[in-house]
């Protein structure tokens, strides 16, 4: 009974963990082995002062830290080269059935760091309509005027409660749209 | 005594009118964001943190506290209520209570979740409020090896137990406490992993890790493979006066009762969080039912909703006396919690007590005030809680992504934090997607300097001695307990997983037939489920010998 449910189990995470999903866990841990030895190097190079009073420096902890981060990556790759690999995160909204959405999830990212450019230049509401439409039409909304009407509302309204009511300093317009004059 | 007179008092400034408000609003926002599908507490937490930015503190744990609360009763709310396919949920409440819903009792499962919680609730305030004063001042005579004891038991226990696998926790684990050293060393002055970037030199901001991970991560991933279509929402009986039989009482209080006492403790002690507090008071429920509401376990038994429900807010509320008195994080949402506090310069612990009592008791008593109006407000309102699943998915997850900007800049009004934030949000992301558990990383992040300055302060002390750390009784207590609730943990954490792979798929009118019969036995029998706001449930048919065949069925 027990060994069935287990090889029933092995067999459904051997199927969930496709060919793309095994490649992109080890190169995540791989990455995540490299940022280790990366920290490891990067803490030699700390500068302890001369005559310092402490008797822990500023290197003892980053060693322990980057140790650790090597021992627990590396016991993963190992248990991914042996086919332990991990199971996606599950939820109300997730579909595990189908793949991933590589463009909109891409849009969603650009819009997100459009907001670099946006704050400074056309202010908090417009960068908001800018981040809220292309996000919501990446994410599958329909109509594209609705997302910048919705958007649109969503800036004014937090630029009035946090910026005026709550007294954030979020920028009302930016250096392209001075003109607007509020 | 003492206690008891500063609860008065924080109950009176609790109470003025403008705080009432800032509660009712906290609670509103939490089962708000916890009905909303793919935020927990903890990202909610995460979002609002900018209104400490701006909010005096005890109006803003105030809200916190009522966002804290409302999350939970939010929760249970969406997993009864909302029929994914699949088994996306994977805590046994939410298995219980959605197949109670599918056979059409869905308000009953609601109104035991929503009634337990509240009863758990209050008891284990009640205790919080006895303990932690009694816990301050055992901590006060702690050192800093000994905090560095707790702390290192905090880290390993979150990082052990949440997740696929423990070195997977302890990736998680070492990623944040990386992030939490950036910056310039406070006892040297020297940089560390800055890079030469001078934004980096006050470190990262806890605001974006928190925001990151949490709710630009989840929005990032959940975009990813969004469910097309509409998710098919379980209807309830309208009436909430109806919503409970008689029987569904008497099944119902002894599992709210255990629950609380499952709950308090293993939320107090950092065990992995509320997860194995629910499975725990679910297994003993199941061991305690009498044989005949035994095989209703796994087809919706409401013993199996009512108890886990109230360990689960047994447990939040019992994270809290950890956070208050020592200032030490068991959760990811404690975690944010002590950042926010940290924002406004407190720094949580056993003087908390002495110097900031009116916050503290103003806190302890807005926790009791938002339990009472959680009641008040969600057996009622939850018609409204449910239109708030027909959000559409695409505007909801942009609404995230805005907020998350908004946090993120809030910070510090650099743009460049919206780098770091999408930085860490990419990293949340892929994260989820390979199975790495994203709670390790923000306790890390958070506590991480906190257990460096003290393990500093203790190795000066000892002069350098490493055996110093393990001098004090109370730490080797500590190192020897952590050891044991690790191992107790990963075995309950085995059992679980196991439990829930032999779990059989049951159908509807298995369902509803099993509960029909076990309702034709009971003293004073009430079959009737209430008028559906809709019929598009099976209803199982009255005459006996079709119900024999479906049952044999």
């Amino acid at each position: 009974m027990s060994t069935a449910t287990s090889a029933g189990a092995a067999s459904s995470g051997a199927s969930a963990a496709s060919r793309s999903a095994r490649i992109e866990a080890m190169a995540f841990v791989g990455l995540i082995a490299l940022l280790s030895i990366a920290v490891l190097i990067a803490t030699t190079t700390i500068r302890e002062p001369p005559g310092s009073t402490n008797t822990l420096g500023a290197r003892v902890v980053p060693y322990a830290v980057g140790g650790l981060m090597l021992v627990s990556a590396l016991a993963v790759l190992v248990g991914q080269l042996r086919g332990r690999f991990g199971h996606a995160e599950e939820g109300e909204d997730i579909d595990l059935e189908h793949g991933t959405s590589w463009g909109s999830t891409g849009i969603v990212v650009l819009s997100f760091l459009s907001l670099m450019l946006t704050i400074p230049h056309l202010g908090w509401p417009l960068g908001v309509t800018i981040l809220f439409t292309g996000a919501s039409l990446a994410l599958g909304a329909k109509r594209w005027w609705v997302a910048v009407l919705i958007g649109l509302a969503l800036g004014v309204v937090t630029q009035v409660v946090f910026g005026t009511l709550l007294g954030l300093s979020l920028p009302a317009t930016g250096t392209l749209t001075s003109w607007i004059g509020l | 005594m003492d206690t008891w007179t500063l609860l008065l008092e924080g109950f009176a400034t609790a109470l003025q009118p403008i705080y009432l408000l800032w509660a009712l609003l906290g609670v509103l926002l939490g089962t708000a964001v916890g009905v909303l599908p793919g935020i927990g507490p903890a990202m909610t937490v995460a979002l609002l943190l900018p209104i400490t930015y701006s909010l005096e503190p005890t109006a803003a744990f105030i809200v916190f506290a009522g966002i804290y609360y409302g999350g939970m009763y939010g929760g249970s709310t969406t997993s009864i209520l909302l029929n994914t396919p699949g088994e996306s949920a994977s805590i046994v409440t939410a298995l219980e209570g959605n197949r109670m819903a599918r056979a059409g009792r869905g308000a009953a499962a609601l109104a035991t979740a929503a009634i337990g919680s509240f009863i758990a609730g209050t008891i284990a305030t009640v205790l919080l409020t006895l303990l932690a004063p009694v816990v301050a001042r055992f901590a006060v005579s702690l050192g800093p090896a000994d905090y560095f004891a707790l702390m290192v038991i905090a880290f390993l226990t979150v990082g052990a137990l949440l997740g696929d696998s423990a070195w997977r926790g302890m990736v998680s684990l070492s990623i944040g406490l990386f992030i939490g050293l950036i910056g310039v060393d406070t006892l040297t002055g020297q940089a560390r992993f800055t890079l030469g970037i001078p934004q980096l030199g006050d470190g990262i901001d806890v605001v974006l890790v928190a925001v990151g991970l949490f709710a630009l991560g989840e929005a990032l991933y959940v975009g990813s493979r969004l469910r097309n279509g509409e998710i098919p929402i379980i209807p309830i009986t309208r009436g909430w006066r109806t919503w409970m039989r008689r029987s569904d009482w008497a099944r119902s209080w002894k599992p709210w009762l255990r629950g609380a006492g499952i709950g308090f403790p293993i939320g107090s002690i950092p065990a992995g969080g509320a997860d194995v507090a629910t499975f725990l008071s679910y297994a003993t429920e199941r061991s305690l039912a009498k044989p005949e509401y035994r095989k209703q376990f796994g087809k919706g038994a409401i013993e199996g909703v009512a108890g886990p429900e109230s360990a689960n807010n047994a447990a939040a509320a019992g994270v809290l006396v950890p956070l208050l008195t020592l200032g030490i994080p068991t959760t990811a949402t404690a975690a944010i919690i002590l950042s926010a506090f940290q924002s406004y310069g407190i720094q949580p612990g056993p003087r908390l007590f002495d110097t900031q009592p009116a916050l503290v008791w103003a806190l302890i008593a807005s926790l009791y005030i938002g339990n009472t109006l959680l009641l008040v407000l969600n057996l009622p309102l939850v018609g409204m809680w449910v239109k708030l699943l027909q959000i559409p998915r695409p505007y909801l997850y942009a609404g995230i992504l805005v907020f998350a900007g908004l946090g993120a800049y809030a910070a510090n009004f650099t743009v460049f934090d919206i780098g770091v934030l999408l930085v860490l949000g990419v990293l949340g992301f892929f994260m989820r997607r390979l199975g790495f558990p994203i709670a390790p990383l923000v306790v890390g992040a958070i506590l991480g300097p906190m257990a460096e300055e003290q393990l500093r302060k203790a190795m000066q002390i000892g002069q350098g001695d490493p055996a110093y750390l393990v001098q004090s009784p109370f730490a080797i207590v500590a190192y020897i307990a952590m050891a044991l609730i690790i191992v107790l943990a990963l075995w309950l954490k085995r059992r679980r997983a196991r439990f829930e792979a032999a779990l059989p798929a049951a159908d509807t009118t298995a369902i509803a037939a099993i509960d029909e019969e076990i309702e034709s036995h009971e003293p004073h029998p009430q079959p009737d489920r209430g008028r559906l706001s809709t019929t598009a449930l099976p209803k199982v048919d009255r005459d006996p010998d079709r119900r024999a065949d479906d049952a044999r069925d």
